[in-house]
């Protein structure tokens, strides 16, 4: 069952949790937020989407990109940490600083670790919510189908 | 800088960067996926024991490694630690992971592979050598959790309704045993103010005894639960015998031995006195541990429960060793602990030859059961061989490891006055000697079954060769600890010197005395 | 009396957590290991101070020595542990709800084989040795071997070489 009202509200509301989620991933490094608050974010994005249109279009869009997506991150994540390397340690964060309008803008390999957080907390959620919705779809069908069966032993 | 310490991360970085270009690649559906997850994972498994043997070969100098996360000074950062304790666990579970790659290549399925198990196993192997390396307790928590997420998919792998009744009873036991930890590291904070394992090793003898025990009685549960003793083993008959073989192999030389290691690790560092004041009851649990494995293997009607069966009765032996830690001997002061090091890698060695051969029977043949198998001695010679090798090893004759292990456990319970103890350990080697010659009589003797035959898919020269060699290899190793007892001797008891030596790491570590706390001002706020 | 409060709280938690745990039945399996997380995660929060209006944040701004010196800070350590191990409890949770369901999937109830037996037994200790048969309809008996269904997976799989399969046939 489709619900027509979450469809629209997930049309107008999607672009605002990811914009949300981008915020909450740039702020991370000083103030609270970050890339695992991020990715869930961005993870309950698709869990509206997976509400209001069910789980089958969404397996379609995103399902082939959630595994290489946790190995994306996971991959960004330890060269964030290998690239510590090159000043000296694992995991030493090294920072470059540039001024865009006036703005500082820091760019760092901290940020490249809370960026692969955030790919992984994406993938892995969004697989287990699939999942999970899938396998309460499939049980509802199945109910569906028993009770159709009785109904046409009693006719 | 000493080139040893930009060395250190690698156990961890290699396994997981080698297991994320895996899960990259395994998701398309080609066979060419699963070849490319060979390779990387035969190749991160090559360079992770290359590593682990460098790192061993400079702390048998008597060395320690110490390198700091990102250069952040001691206590503040996470510390990452190795001494030769350290160096021969990373080479043993390096080499043993390393080993059972020809065997799962031989032997594991198609649907298996695709679902995931080589990035898997790598991803185990860095929880595994995340747990040996850290020199941080809640650190220690979060590389026990990576250990055992990637253990609780292996073991689901596949997904038949045993598996997925083992699993769950595995994943909700482990996870009380890692709350237990979660909270004997929150309570250390609490305590000692710290978590770095130096900083708390110089400050638990100034918290008072109450709270001492109390750390220490958690912290041995939750590594007594990890490591199958006597009251927490329950998840380990109902869960190993459920994955592929080879993941019950994987996890017997890795899983439990890594809480051993945390025992033997923490205990010495935290608590030298409780070790000493504890031995009774240390003593009674490994003497039970020994006796209920050893006498519910005789229940067993399959070749792998009563192998998991006989993984908790040695994990026995060890915790002996954790009871005598601190009796001096020729080889040095912590002689019961050398010889504790020397029992868990001669127990690593050993049951993963066991399992290996034993699952590999299983496999070919269909089945476990010992009342179908028969007669295997004609048609597998080799295999029958290397499995008797195995199996005196674990029951304790010479000339193999097991003998030297349980001799020098033997001297050092002696010595200590636990007559008790070491009588039960003498009747439990017996009863497992039995137990050994029941289980090869039952597969290798008698007539063969004219029901069963070979699987043809297991059944080429080749593939019987790939899944012998870690079996030989292993068991070889056995052999050489056994003939060459004083070498392997010497490098346990720089082990265990090392590994109880509390000043030097503490030296090593060297952590800054943490600033006084201002005093709490408690704002109480009047509605 | 708040540490007494909150030391009262953690034992709360930690009591109705085993007792779902031990309780039959997996979604309270489920809902106690929760329980339990919780509990450990507020008793390491106990270990910071538990001063009120006292941020884990200090400010960007000004000088560190005299904030330090004039404002009270709760310590910030506990709360990142906490987090670590929220996120950590989240995706074992995770894990257990996808096992719970896949065995409900499987066995179609929401007992442990074994479980059932049990209760079966315990109802009347003198009872015949059970009949298959008698069970409810959908209940799929465990059987007392269940080892070696993961064996299957090589009888029904397709040989990746045909000579095998060619072999087998004969056979």
């Amino acid at each position: 069952m489709i619900e027509i009202y979450l469809r629209l509200a997930d049309r107008a509301l999607t672009p605002v949790i990811v914009v949300v989620a981008i915020i909450l991933f740039l702020r991370g490094h000083d103030y609270p937020g970050g890339g695992f608050i991020a990715g869930l974010t961005v993870a309950a994005a698709i869990e509206l989407q997976i509400l209001a249109q069910g789980a089958t279009p969404v397996r379609e869009r995103f399902g082939r990109y959630l595994l290489p997506l946790v190995g994306l991150g996971l991959f960004t994540a330890i060269s964030a940490a290998l690239l510590g390397m090159y000043q000296g340690g694992f995991f030493k964060g090294i920072w470059l600083k540039f001024s865009i309008l006036g703005a500082e803008i820091k760019v760092g390999t901290p940020q490249l670790f809370d960026l692969g957080v955030m790919l992984v907390v994406i993938g892995m959620t969004v697989t287990y919510l699939l999942r999970l919705t899938e396998a309460s779809e499939q049980r509802s069908n199945d109910v569906f189908d028993g009770e159709q069966q009785m109904e046409e032993v009693d006719a | 800088m000493n080139p040893y310490t930009a060395l250190l991360p690698l156990p961890v970085a290699v396994p997981l960067l080698f297991a994320a270009i895996a899960i990259m690649v395994g998701v398309s559906r080609r066979p060419r996926a699963i070849q490319i997850q060979k390779i990387l994972s035969g190749s991160a498994l090559v360079i992770n024991l290359v590593i682990g043997l460098l790192i061993l070969s400079y702390t048998l100098t008597g060395e320690r490694i110490v390198f700091q996360m990102g250069l952040w000074p001691a206590p503040y950062g996470i510390t990452v630690f190795a001494d030769a304790l350290t160096g021969i666990m990373l080479t043993v579970v390096g080499l043993l992971t390393l080993l059972l790659l020809p065997y799962a290549i031989a032997s594991l399925d198609k649907s298996r592979a695709r679902l995931g198990y080589y990035p898997m196993a790598l991803l185990l192997l860095m929880g595994a050598n995340g747990a040996f390396i850290t020199g941080d307790l809640f650190n220690l928590y979060v590389f026990y959790e990576v250990l055992l997420m990637s253990s609780f998919v292996l073991l689901a792998l596949g997904g038949t309704p045993s598996q997925i009744n083992g699993a769950i009873r595995y994943v909700v036991l482990n996870l009380m045993g890692s709350i237990m930890l979660l909270l004997a590291a929150g309570i250390t904070y609490g305590t000692v103010g710290t978590l770095n394992m130096a900083q708390i090793s110089e400050r638990m003898g100034m918290a008072p005894y109450a709270l001492q025990a109390l750390i220490a009685g958690l912290l041995f549960v939750a590594f007594a639960g990890k490591a199958a003793a006597f009251p927490l083993f329950f998840w380990l008959p109902s869960s190993y015998h459920t994955p592929h073989p080879v993941v019950t192999a994987l996890f017997s030389g890795v899983l439990t031995k890594v809480g051993m290691y945390s025992l033997f690790r923490t205990f010495p560092l935290f608590f030298p006195d409780l070790l000493v004041a504890w031995q009774p009851f240390i003593m009674t649990i490994a003497a039970l541990t020994m006796f209920v494995g050893v006498l519910g293997a005789f229940a067993q009607p399959t070749i792998r429960r009563l192998l998991s069966f006989h993984i908790i009765s040695q994990i026995g032996y060890m915790l002996m060793g954790l009871g005598v830690a601190l009796t001096p001997g020729p080889f040095g002061v912590g002689f019961g602990l050398a010889m504790a090091i020397l029992f868990l890698v001669h127990n690593q060695l050993v049951k993963t030859a066991l399992l290996v051969g034993g699952g590999q029977i299983e496999l070919e043949m269909g089945t476990g059961k010992l009342s179908e198998l028969g007669g295997l001695v004609t048609s597998r010679p080799l295999l029958a061989v290397v499995f008797f090798l195995a199996a005196f090893s674990l029951a304790g004759f010479p000339p193999t490891s097991g003998f030297v292990g349980k001799l020098g456990l033997l001297q050092v319970t002696f010595s200590t006055g636990q007559y008790a103890v070491a009588a039960v350990s003498v009747v439990v080697s017996l009863l497992t000697t039995m137990s050994m010659i029941r289980l090869w009589q039952y597969i290798f003797w008698g007539k063969p079954n004219p029901q069963l035959k070979p699987r043809p898919r297991l059944a080429y020269t080749s593939t019987r060769a790939l899944m012998l060699t870690p079996a030989i290899v292993l068991v070889a190793l056995s052999l050489a600890i056994g003939i060459f007892a004083e070498p392997a001797l010497t490098v346990t008891g720089t082990a265990a010197s090392q590994a109880i030596d509390r000043a030097g790491y503490i030296e090593a570590v060297n952590p800054e005395p943490a600033p006084t706390p201002a005093p709490a001002v408690v704002q109480e706020v009047t509605p | 009396m708040t540490a007494v409060m909150l030391a009262a709280l953690v034992g709360v938690l930690f009591t109705t957590g085993v007792w779902l745990i031990l309780a039959r039945g997996q979604i309270k399996l489920v809902l106690g290991l929760g329980l339990l997380s919780h509990g450990v995660n507020l008793a390491l929060f106990g270990t910071s101070r538990l001063t009120r209006g006292a941020p884990a944040v200090i400010p960007h701004e000004g000088d560190l020595a005299t904030i330090l010196a004039t404002q009270t800070f709760a310590d910030p350590l506990p709360q990142a542990l906490i987090l670590t191990a929220i996120v950590i409890s989240f995706g074992v949770t995770a894990f257990i709800v996808v096992l719970v369901s896949r065995r409900d999937a499987v066995t179609g109830s929401d007992l442990a084989p074994g479980e059932l037996a049990s209760l079966l037994n315990t109802a009347d200790p003198f009872a015949a040795p059970m009949v298959t048969d008698a069970l409810p309809a959908g209940v799929i008996m465990p059987d007392a071997v269940d080892d070696y269904d993961l064996l299957q997976y090589e009888i029904d799989e397709v040989y990746d070489r045909p000579q095998d399969a060619a072999e087998a046939k004969i056979q």
